[in-house]
């Protein structure tokens, strides 16, 4: 099998998420959302419930489970900007039970982060035509090197890596298709593989230990 | 001749500046000793990313992942140690020092549990944990900060009178159960024996031994194989996406205890994150990794 490497610009729209399948490489360009706060996950399904206004435009994007450092700088011309100092992906686990929600109702075509999104998710992304991609953890430095601009920043009150950013990036990735928009999630796959060899797996560790006592009575 | 407040304040802060832009040389051996055997190509592809992430940091001098985690330190202390000042309130102001003035700045990850509020202080913080080394003249440190995706995987058992098979099937459980999400390839700590609290020191512990040795009883040592064996023919790979490598180490220490046997099991992500010095009363220092 050869991995299938594809360029693609973000956001993505549904049939180029459709395009996608698990296994598949992705390096992005253009447009993403980030953050790594599970209470911007809480504020944003209080948007949803018509509680709170959404900071800025999320429906048909891309959001990411990836935590950002940012520091003010001034550019040459004397601008006031913002720098991202370093990305990286946080634990996209820690989000399964609000990402089906969000994925549907605000009609996302990319998500991602590290560890995946249990099987929920995997319906949603189906139906809403979404893949999760999973992000190298420990990549501060590739990841960061591919952020070109600070477009916007939604709910500055919050800490940090719970604001939502949205960035422009050039060659972000290469990411893994990990679960796909036709119900396939490889660690849906890893995890029931795991199980359904564990006992041949003890009946080998059993062998190896039998092996061991064997040995030391020698 | 004391170790002075000042030197260890210095030292603490280095080890974990250190720890966040370089991964320890076994960790990096064994990525690329996997990627010339690993067998699924998605998961070489990552090994190969890992190692270039990793060089990079450590070329730039960035960090290696923005999880800076929260700080933790071993300490050894010789009984032949002399100290002049505080030890504690040292590492924690080393901590402050560093908080204030590392370039790019951390990010507030010391939660209070009751509250979840963030930021860069905390009740216990440095968590630090001493032992005494009889006969040394020296402070030897370890600095291992530990992050969300692998801390939060840990888990601890208590069984009565278990045989070994059942202690063994115990560290599999938990590691399926851990998955894709601890940042695979990782290095599982399994502590056995002693109680509750030390059960969990020797999981630790055992996570901060360099990868490729073995521990000094063939029985352990035998145990410490078959678990790595048993691991990796599980298949979560390189960031759980499918692979061979889903461990590059195992690791058990074991105290005698009672009947009821804890069995601790602790990961470190696939960057490791280690450092270690040693302070003598002259003020030597030595940086060993």
């Amino acid at each position: 099998m050869t991995i299938q490497t594809h360029r693609m610009k973000f956001p993505l729209s549904e049939n180029d998420s459709r395009t996608l399948r698990a296994g598949d490489q992705v390096v992005i360009d253009g447009e993403i959302i980030v953050t790594a706060g599970l209470p911007t996950h809480q504020r944003l399904i209080r948007c949803l419930d018509g509680l709170e206004p959404l900071p800025f435009n999320l429906l048909g994007q891309t959001l990411f489970h990836l935590g950002s450092y940012c520091q003010a700088k001034t550019s040459p011309q004397g601008i006031e900007q913002l720098d991202v100092v370093y990305i990286n992906p946080t634990t996209s686990t820690r989000f399964n039970d609000v990402m089906p929600r969000l994925i549907g109702e605000l009609q996302l075509h990319a998500v991602g982060g590290k560890g995946g999104l249990d099987a929920r998710s995997v319906e949603a992304l189906k139906k809403t035509g979404c893949v999760y991609l999973s992000f190298l953890g420990g990549g501060a430095t590739l990841h960061t090197q591919s952020i070109q601009e600070v477009l916007e920043v939604g709910w500055s009150d919050m800490l940090m890596h719970y604001r939502l950013m949205r960035l422009r990036v050039m060659g972000l990735g290469p990411v893994t298709v990990a679960m796909d928009a036709h119900g396939n999630s490889i660690y849906a796959d890893t995890q029931e593989n795991a199980q359904t060899r564990m006992n041949q797996i003890m009946a080998f560790m059993d062998g190896a230990r039998q092996e061991a006592a064997t040995k030391d009575k020698c | 001749m004391a170790i002075s407040s000042e030197l260890i304040k210095s030292v603490t802060a280095e080890l974990y500046e250190r720890s966040l832009r370089k991964i320890p040389l076994d960790a990096m051996d064994a990525l690329v000793g996997a990627a010339q055997v690993e067998s699924n190509e998605t998961a070489r592809h990552t090994l190969r990313i890992m190692i270039k992430s990793a060089e990079e940091a450590e070329k730039t001098g960035q960090f290696v992942c923005s999880d800076s985690g929260v700080p933790v330190y071993f300490i050894r202390v010789g009984t032949q140690v002399q100290f002049s000042g505080h030890v504690r309130e040292a590492i924690a102001q080393g901590f402050d020092q560093l908080v204030s003035t590392i370039q790019p700045p951390l990010l507030p990850h010391i939660t209070n549990p009751l509250t979840l509020e963030r930021g860069y202080k905390g009740a216990g913080m440095p968590l630090v944990t001493f032992d005494m080394v009889d006969g040394s003249d020296c402070m030897d440190i370890t600095c291992s900060p530990k992050a969300l995706g692998s801390g939060r995987w840990a888990a601890l058992e208590i069984f009565s009178f278990p045989d070994l098979r059942t202690i063994e099937k115990y560290v599999l459980d938990v590691v399926a159960r851990a998955g894709s999400q601890p940042c695979p390839p990782v290095v599982v700590g399994v502590g056995i024996g002693g109680s509750f609290d030390y059960a969990a020191k020797l999981a630790k512990e055992a996570t901060l031994r360099p990868i490729g040795e073995h521990h000094t009883e063939s029985m352990v040592a035998d145990m410490e194989k078959r678990l790595l064996a048993g691991i990796n023919m599980m298949g979560f790979g390189p960031m759980g996406t499918g692979g061979d490598f889903t461990a590059s180490a195992v690791h058990v220490n074991y105290a005698a205890g009672h009947g009821f046997t804890p069995v601790a099991v602790a990961f470190n992500c696939w960057i490791n994150r280690r450092t270690r010095a040693r302070i003598f009363n002259d003020g030597r220092v030595e940086f060993l990794e």
